[in-house]
């Protein structure tokens, strides 16, 4: 019978002779079977597997959970659990946690091999130092994106399923306006109801007709801001925003697990490097996004968290503005840092991205094992 | 019904369309994933046939003794290696043939002002086991380690099978295998995970050798088994079987034995002679002397840095140490009295039924023919002589305590 697994070499033959050409170790590419080895790994460690789950779907569940029960038990005090505003919190609460718990898996999968005394065994495979590196990116975000995903999926099924009755009308200062209005609709709009507008909307002095109309044509940008503010927070989100956010949280996890994986390949300790990203998170940017440094805006920009805020979609800033969120809750919208442009925005993440991916490389390569 | 129509369809189809269709889409990329890890993981089960016994039919069984004479070549080696031929270190032929399984010229590697490798020269011969022996903090392991690239060497040449490193360390190291240290493993992984871990580095058919390394270990029964659960022995006969994925022709082991109760001992002796009687090379470093003894062909003795010795082991034991004759004779005392007399021996001790003579260090052999003579001349019944050997150990605190010695 033959066999064909190949045997180890046999007495009297000389290993290596006349046998298989050795494998390139050398690329700097990893292979499918490096990617799913090393996500094994990581999937096998059960307690950080747990913390991820704790902190990324757990909360979701829980909130809806006690929602959708309590909705059912007393739905006079407790509304549907699909509103535009507990979209916008649990979505912002996968944000904040889901960073912290990239963090922690990117920490992990760039210090384990080398605290475990496994790297050097990897080294002395001849394989590529960067192909050992980056093996590390796709293990993670495949139990990341999947993880992250799934909180989202179900924050979008009772958005959707338990969605409110959609309002008609656009609350603008009590007015009650039609909705997906532009600027000049509802500057027309108004103009033809100068008493409601009257009563309503912060006109100042003006009391005849004539002064009304002039403040609304004085005013209607600012108008049209609280306008499109108040259509956006009253409604579900669109289908296309919530696919945006969607992209928008895993861009956020992704780069919580670059840069953990960075900060901890470059520094080798785990415990370090989560403590520093939990730091990054819940209290420097934070701190950084509400306040001014004077000439040092630009600093301050540089911040991922500030350029990831800013480039957080309508309908999570929207209620975070709305007061939601807070420090822990993510919803930083009321930022105290002028807009940047939309080019330095992804200037700053990609170069997150690519700086600390690139720092944890470098290390990764030129260290001891 | 087109996508938007469906997304403007309803809260039910908004759902399906937004919410559901993530979900499947991280479902299809974990199933991938669980798929692809299954699919080998079934792919590498054991048999339901019995595993055989460690060590594989190639290694002398427990109950041989596997130590080979000192100096005797290993069993299957066919050809002398080229280190027994002598050749110049720096042999042009000896490089061009490939000759030496290890070779270093002027290695230096320092760690602020501690020079932990200096200046080395270490040549070792393609096929045999090789000692690299030293105390601890001798610089046997920072050797291993510049050797396999895992940390730069400040100064110096160094190849592997003939392959320059760290120039072409991917090339070299494909034919390489190591334990540094101790064997560490993922704890929370199996021992046959963490071997794929390896297999997967090595890339080529290492995945297709756990099976057959992991039986070859004896250890293909506790694969499945957490390497947390493992016992040291265990985990340095893992180590082993990590090495063997790649099917390397040289074995590089730091300190196997650290660790192992006799009986491990015994059974990684073996191993080792098995690995050797294939043909590959083994350079064991080692403190233990007893151990590279009973195991290698020839060892480099390395003190504070340095190589300070190297060559097969009878050699360099014979014309190190004092040669010790053991006499029996007729009359001791009158024996004694001669050998005093003649002044050729550095001293004599009387024993039970005859007399120990010790010669110089460095005395030529033609000594105990003259001491036969000079006793037989004086009329004396010689029964026997016998020369003791000197052991590794004793060349080897002989060599180590003349460090402190300019001469």
């Amino acid at each position: 019978m033959t066999t064909t697994e190949p045997s180890l070499s046999r007495a009297g033959t000389a290993p290596g002779s006349g046998r298989r050409r050795a494998p390139r170790t050398g690329a700097w590419l990893p292979t499918w079977d490096m990617i799913t080895t090393k996500n094994l790994e990581i999937r096998k460690r059960t307690g950080l597997m747990i913390t991820m789950v704790v902190l990324i779907v757990v909360p979701t569940v829980l909130f809806y959970g006690l929602r959708l029960l309590f909705h059912m038990i007393d739905p006079h005090s407790y509304g549907p659990a699909g509103t535009p505003d507990l979209f916008s919190q649990v979505s912002n609460l996968i944000a904040e946690f889901g960073f912290i718990a990239a963090a922690a898996l990117g920490a992990a999968a760039g210090t384990t091999d080398l605290s475990e005394g496994v790297f050097r065994h990897l080294v002395i495979t001849g394989r590529s130092r960067l192909a050992l590196y980056l093996a590390r990116i796709p293990a993670g975000l495949a139990i990341l994106v999947p993880l992250v995903a799934l909180a989202f999926g179900m924050t979008c099924l009772v958005t959707s399923y338990e969605a409110p009755p959609q309002p008609t009308t656009v609350s603008l200062f009590g007015v009650s306006v039609p909705e997906h209005f532009d600027q000049a609709e509802l500057q027309t709009w108004l103009l033809q109801h100068p008493r409601q507008a009257a009563t309503g909307l912060p006109v100042g002095p003006a009391t005849t007709p004539a002064q009304v109309r002039s403040a609304i044509e004085v005013n209607i940008a600012s108008f049209y801001t609280e306008y499109t503010a108040s259509e956006v927070s009253g409604q579900s989100p669109a289908d296309n925003e919530m696919a945006k956010i969607g992209l928008w949280l895993e861009l956020e996890v992704g780069i919580g697990f670059l840069v953990g994986l960075g900060f901890g390949s470059l520094t080798g300790q785990r415990t370090t490097t989560v403590i520093v990203m939990i730091a990054l998170e819940i209290i420097v940017t934070p701190l950084l996004a509400r306040t001014q440094l004077p000439y040092a805006i630009d600093g301050q920009r540089l911040v991922v968290g500030i350029a990831m805020d800013q480039l957080r979609p309508a309908d999570l800033a929207a209620a975070g503005e709305s007061g939601h969120g807070g420090l822990l809750l993510g919803g930083r919208g009321a930022l105290g840092i002028p807009p940047m442009p939309t080019w330095a925005m992804i200037s700053v993440i990609v170069g997150w991205i690519v700086g600390w991916s690139g720092i944890g490389a470098w290390r990764m390569t030129t260290r001891d094992a | 019904m087109n996508i938007n129509e469906l997304l403007a369809a309803g809260p039910v189809h908004h759902a399906l369309g937004i919410g559901i269709g993530p979900i499947i889409l991280v479902l299809l990329v974990i199933g991938g994933l669980a798929y692809g890890v299954t699919h080998r993981t079934q792919r590498q089960r054991p048999s339901t046939r019995p595993d055989p016994p460690f060590p594989s039919s190639a290694a002398p069984g427990p109950g041989a003794d596997p130590s080979p004479r000192v100096g005797a070549p290993s069993p299957g080696r066919s050809a002398p290696s080229p280190w027994f031929d002598r050749p110049s270190p720096r042999s042009a032929t000896s490089r061009k043939n490939g000759g030496w399984a290890v070779e270093t010229h002027g290695l230096t590697k320092r760690f602020g002002a501690t020079v932990a490798v200096s200046d080395v020269e270490l040549l070792v011969p393609r096929g045999s086991a090789f000692g690299y022996l030293g105390p601890n903090g001798a610089g046997k392991t920072t050797l291993i380690r510049t050797l396999l690239g895992l940390t730069k060497a400040d100064r110096g040449t160094m190849s592997l099978l003939g392959t320059p490193v760290p120039a072409e360390r991917s090339r070299a190291l494909a034919r390489v295998a190591a334990i540094v240290d101790e064997p560490r493993f993922h704890p929370h992984l199996t021992g046959r995970d963490n071997l794929r871990l390896l297999a997967a580095a090595r890339g080529g058919a290492a995945e297709e050798r756990i099976g057959p390394s992991l039986a070859r270990v004896g250890l293909a029964e506790r694969a499945g088994d957490k390497v947390a659960s493992y016992s040291m022995g265990m985990r340095q006969r893992l180590g082993v079987a990590a090495c063997l994925l790649g099917d390397p022709e040289l074995l590089i082991l730091d300190e196997p034995m650290n660790g192992l109760d006799p009986a491990g001992m015994h059974e990684m002796r073996a191993m080792i002679l098995s690995l050797v009687a294939e043909g590959r090379t083994v350079v064991l470093s080692s403190h233990l002397l007893d151990e590279v003894e009973r195991t290698c062909d020839a060892v480099a003795i390395v003190d504070r840095g340095r190589v300070i010795r190297q060559g097969p082991i009878d050699e360099l034991t014979r014309g190190a140490g004092a040669v010790v004759v053991q006499v029996d004779c007729a009359e001791p005392a009158r024996a004694a009295q001669v050998v005093d007399q003649a002044g050729i021996a550095a001293g004599t001790t009387r024993t039970e039924g005859g007399l120990t003579v010790t010669f110089p260090a460095g005395a030529p052999r033609a000594v105990i023919a003259d001491l036969t003579r000079r006793l037989v001349r004086a009329d004396i019944d010689v029964y026997g002589l016998r020369e003791i050997q000197t052991s590794l150990e004793d060349w080897f605190l002989s060599v180590t305590s003349r460090l402190g010695d300019p001469s």
